[in-house]
């Protein structure tokens, strides 16, 4: 019997070399690609002002006869995402990065909403995986009210600081992978306030895996409509340490800067490696990537990463991308 | 090949009275149509759509050009946009009828 072979064949050493420095300089001239450090093999290279290029609002399970009811409730309403030219009542058309438009996603103005678009592939090897984004978040504006609208939670509005800041819950970058009938997620979720409006701005991973809609079948769980989906029990998230990710939110919910985002993981152990934020680098080496205890079937090389918004109070949350650029190594 | 975008605003919602749709960026889309699927119908009501615009996603207004459509919350109907601007959305008001219904409503969007 032939015996399907794991691994594609390795050059030398010397020629490897040649080709990742000729790579490296062919990508710094690309006037599109040289704001991005991709491994060797770019899977996907999404530019928003091409379309949305497969990111598309994450859907939950649904029965033989397509019925809502069959869904579960907290995976029925994750927003389609939209192509946005960054338009804003004080300014107009804001634009992307590059171009005019960048991919939003947009939570209702309910507290726990959450919007998801996700990406789906799957893997034709194992081993280093990555993630990079340019992106930006921002709350909805405001305009109207009493002087009560000066104020949420840590932040009054002293013409430096704005109270939207405050509003903005969380956005979350994170895989779903299965090779060999175990299937995983890696997390990454930037928490910049909590339900009361204070300002963590720490990043957060979860230590047990997503709930599925097999276990709400097998009457295990049934979660209400602004249930965090990614790990329902706050409870169950860490963060990955004390100090303060500072960022560039820019005093107004209408000014937009964007930040570079790197997520690198390695299938071939199932585990994060490092996480990028401008110029901060995290080692997520020892933050671990809870497994499902079930073998799955119909998942093999599923290979998908998805980026989330959630809001925590009766706010608009937005997620912008500018860009995306899927890599691996293999 | 011209862009084409769909997007699945509401699911399957409880239209209680008055129901908007999500603010949705439409800039990059020349032409665009609402369709509305009645998931579970009301029939002896008179259901009104408005296809509303806006500047800036906050700021809304009826479009000039599109005639509220009126329904008896039954089966499926669509309704064709042009010359919006930047934002889209859709306003239902039950204008009478004894039982909600519920709605599921799709806006394709195209270059």
């Amino acid at each position: 019997m032939p015996v399907a072979t794991k691994e594609s064949s390795v050059t030398t050493p010397e020629a490897a070399t040649v080709a990742a420095d000729l790579r490296d300089a062919i990508r710094s001239s690309d006037l599109r690609l040289s704001k991005y450090n991709p491994l060797p093999r770019i899977l996907t290279f999404d530019d928003f002002n091409q379309g949305a290029h497969g990111w598309v609002e994450l859907g939950g399970n649904y029965d033989g006869r397509g019925t809502l009811e069959s869904m579960d409730e907290h995976f029925r309403d994750f927003r389609p995402p939209q192509l946005s030219n960054a338009n804003f009542f004080d300014v107009g058309t804001h634009g992307g990065m590059t171009g005019t438009y960048s991919m939003k996603l947009a939570t209702r103005k309910a507290p726990g909403h959450t919007a998801t678009a996700i990406r789906r592939l799957t893997m034709s090897g194992r081993g280093l995986l990555q993630i990079e984004a340019y992106l930006a978040w921002k709350v909805e504006a405001n305009l109207g009210g009493g002087e009560e609208a000066n104020t949420y939670g840590d932040i009054s509005w002293d013409a430096n600081s704005h109270p939207s800041e405050a509003q903005f819950g969380a956005f979350t970058v994170a895989t779903d992978l299965s090779h060999d009938g175990i299937r995983y997620h890696n997390v990454m979720r930037f928490q910049n306030s909590d339900w009361d409006g204070h300002i963590v701005q720490k990043w957060m991973y979860p230590t047990v895996a997503e709930p599925t809609p097999h276990e709400r079948f097998r009457g295990e769980h049934d979660y209400g409509r602004y249930t965090d989906f990614t790990a329902p029990n706050p409870d169950d998230w860490r963060f990955l340490g004390d100090t303060r990710q500072e960022a560039c939110y820019n005093e107004v919910p209408t000014k937009i800067n964007w930040h570079y985002l790197r997520f690198l993981i390695d299938t071939r152990t199932r585990s994060n490696v490092e996480l990028q934020f401008n110029n901060d680098v995290y080692d997520l080496r020892d933050v671990p990537v809870p497994p499902y205890g079930e073998k799955y079937e119909s998942l093999e090389s599923l290979l998908n990463f998805y980026f989330s918004v959630r809001t925590l109070g009766p706010h608009r949350n937005f997620l912008f991308l500018d860009s995306v650029v899927i890599s691996a190594d293999w | 090949m011209r862009q084409s975008q769909s997007a699945v605003m509401e699911r399957g919602v409880e239209l209680e009275t008055v129901h908007e749709t999500e603010p949705f960026e439409a800039a990059w889309a020349g032409e665009a149509r609402w369709f509305v699927q009645f998931y579970r119908e009301a029939p002896g009501s008179t259901i009104e759509f408005r296809v509303q615009i806006s500047p800036d996603g906050i700021n809304w207004l009826d479009h000039e050009g599109v005639a509220p459509m009126t329904s008896e919350a039954v089966g499926f109907l669509s309704i064709p946009v042009s010359h919006f601007g930047h934002w889209l959305r859709l306003r239902s008001e039950q204008k009478s009828g004894d039982t909600a219904p519920m709605l599921r409503i799709y806006l394709e969007l195209k270059e």
